[in-house]
């Protein structure tokens, strides 16, 4: 699911709170209710919450708890604060260092990663913690082109594993490809909640709340006003494709 | 800014390595207690050369002298001191003009100070490079009695690596302020005065980390109170309280040995 928005329209709180940051870790007033995964942020300590909802965040450096001298460790250090027994932690170490790719990299030092190697592991950190929900505030925010790429390849990855991703992002062309349901958020209200195909080509609606539209969307928006294009306002590549051929059939 | 490596652990599989951290801690307080105990000067040198096979075995070789070169000038101080001014002194070697004179007492003295401090300075290195400082937390906390709370663990090694980050964040700060024209010539106040309005963007952008790194913290579940698991795990094995036996036994019978002769 995708969160889009303008800048301070309210995203980033509302990532925070579904680990139950806000009201727990952000002093502040909570009014209604935010229920995750059954447990009411509320009533739930953060760390209950933890092993429900994963919670990744823009800068990948400091995301690196500095508990572990070695990826490995620090792939573990989640698992080490809930009690996990050993064996268990090896073996999902593993099965996460093979996930991200990094298996060779384990021994190293996580502060020698990149960028984008590091996100890649702020993620398997929190994922090892086998949450049914993952929020992600941004995670190629503060990446260069490169890791952004990196970044953006594991989370598609992960989208084939069965939990619930929670992407915020600025970057609408990343959630055209593969969000299945898409939240915009204006003035910290949830203002438009519905398929990402109806919300991300509805350009009078992003546009009124300052998001950019993809450029495909715009493409064949374009495409449409000059009457080159008369099918539905393109989204994916494959829409891209298929308006294409169209556009040049004629 | 030099970067200086705080965590001077290195990894090596080594039979001084897999040793219980604990084992490793007795070994360098006995060692530390017979440069003391023992007389003279001539013992603990023969102990400090003993760190050599002890470095080899350890896998880290000649690693283990690295911390000698901050020690050459207090040595050669020490010798100058106690060499002129030893207090108890009563054996002259050289009497040099203006009244100074070069004492026997006082050289022997401050053979016996350095060599103690030698002997404590690779040994301590040489623990410092074969023990991990979550190993060695790890280990503490199965004294039960100590009671060392899991985050003393997570202080020093996050402390450790962090440091060495944050430095490399200032200096990346102080040359992109001298590529904007930053004042770094100049004498000490003139350049004290144009580092000043450093000090705040750095203390707000030192805030802003430590508050993003408790909150990744918090999403693993640091707070949790649950019993916390080690990843590295440290056992005591019959072979380490072995060693541990021996370490005592050697060092009284070493201590009464060259006290006796």
């Amino acid at each position: 699911m995708g969160l889009i928005g303008r800048v301070s329209s309210g995203r980033s709180s509302l990532c925070s709170a579904f680990l139950g940051l806000i009201p727990h870790f952000y002093p502040g007033e909570f009014t209604g209710s935010l229920i995750v995964d059954g447990l009411s942020v509320n009533d739930s300590s953060i760390a209950k919450l933890s092993t429900h909802v994963g919670l990744v965040f823009q800068s990948p450096v400091n995301q690196l708890s500095g508990a572990g001298t070695t990826v490995e460790e620090e792939l573990a250090f989640g698992l080490e604060n809930l009690g996990v027994p050993h064996s268990e932690m090896v073996r999902r170490v593993n099965e996460m260092l093979k996930l991200i790719g990094l298996t060779s990299f384990r021994k190293r030092s996580p502060f020698e990663l990149s960028g984008g190697q590091q996100q890649k592991v702020a993620i398997a950190s929190v994922l090892i913690m086998d949450p049914k929900v993952l929020v992600m505030d941004e995670p190629t925010a503060q990446l260069d082109p490169l890791g952004s790429r990196l970044v953006f390849d594991f989370i598609k990855k992960l989208t084939k594993r069965g939990i619930t991703i929670i992407l915020n992002t600025q970057d609408i062309n990343q959630l055209a490809e593969f969000a299945d349901r898409v939240l915009v958020m204006d003035n910290g209200m949830i203002v438009r909640d519905g398929t990402a195909r109806d919300v991300l080509t509805d350009i009078n609606c992003l546009n009124s709340h300052g998001i950019n539209p993809s450029d495909l969307t715009l493409l064949s928006s374009e495409l449409k006003k000059r009457g080159l294009y008369k099918g539905h306002l393109c989204l994916t590549m494959r829409d891209a494709e298929l308006m294409v051929k169209k556009v040049i059939k004629k | 800014m030099p970067k200086v490596i705080l965590l001077s652990y290195v990894d090596r599989d080594s039979f001084i390595h897999n040793l219980n951290p604990l084992a490793k801690l007795l070994a360098l307080f006995c060692a530390v207690l017979l440069c003391f105990l023992m007389p003279g000067f001539v013992y603990n040198l023969i102990m400090f050369s003993f760190v050599i096979p002890l470095a080899f075995i350890a896998k880290v070789n000649w690693m283990v002298f690295r911390t000698l070169r901050f020690l050459t000038i207090l040595l050669v101080i020490i010798f100058v001191i106690q060499g002129f001014f030893y207090p108890l002194a009563k054996v002259p070697l050289i009497v040099l003009p203006f009244g100074f004179t070069l004492w026997e007492d006082g050289l022997f003295n401050a053979a016996v100070i350095c060599s103690r401090l030698l002997a404590m300075a690779v040994y301590g290195f040489l623990f410092v490079l074969t023990t991990h400082p979550g190993d060695l937390v790890s280990a503490l906390r199965h004294i039960k009695s100590l009671k060392i709370p899991f985050s003393f663990g997570y202080i020093i090694i996050s402390t450790l690596q962090v440091i060495p980050r944050v430095q490399l964040q200032i200096a990346t700060i102080i040359e992109a302020q001298k590529s904007r024209g930053l004042e770094t010539k100049g004498n000490l106040i003139n350049r004290l005065r144009s580092y000043l309005p450093l000090v705040g963007p750095l203390f707000s952008g030192g805030v802003q980390q430590a508050i993003e790194r408790s909150m990744a913290l918090e999403a693993r579940a640091f707070s949790a109170d649950t019993k916390k698991t080690n990843y590295r795990a440290t056992v005591m094995r019959s072979l380490d309280k072995i060693i541990m036996l021996l370490l005592v036994i050697v060092s009284i019978t070493v201590v009464i040995l060259t006290r006796l002769y």
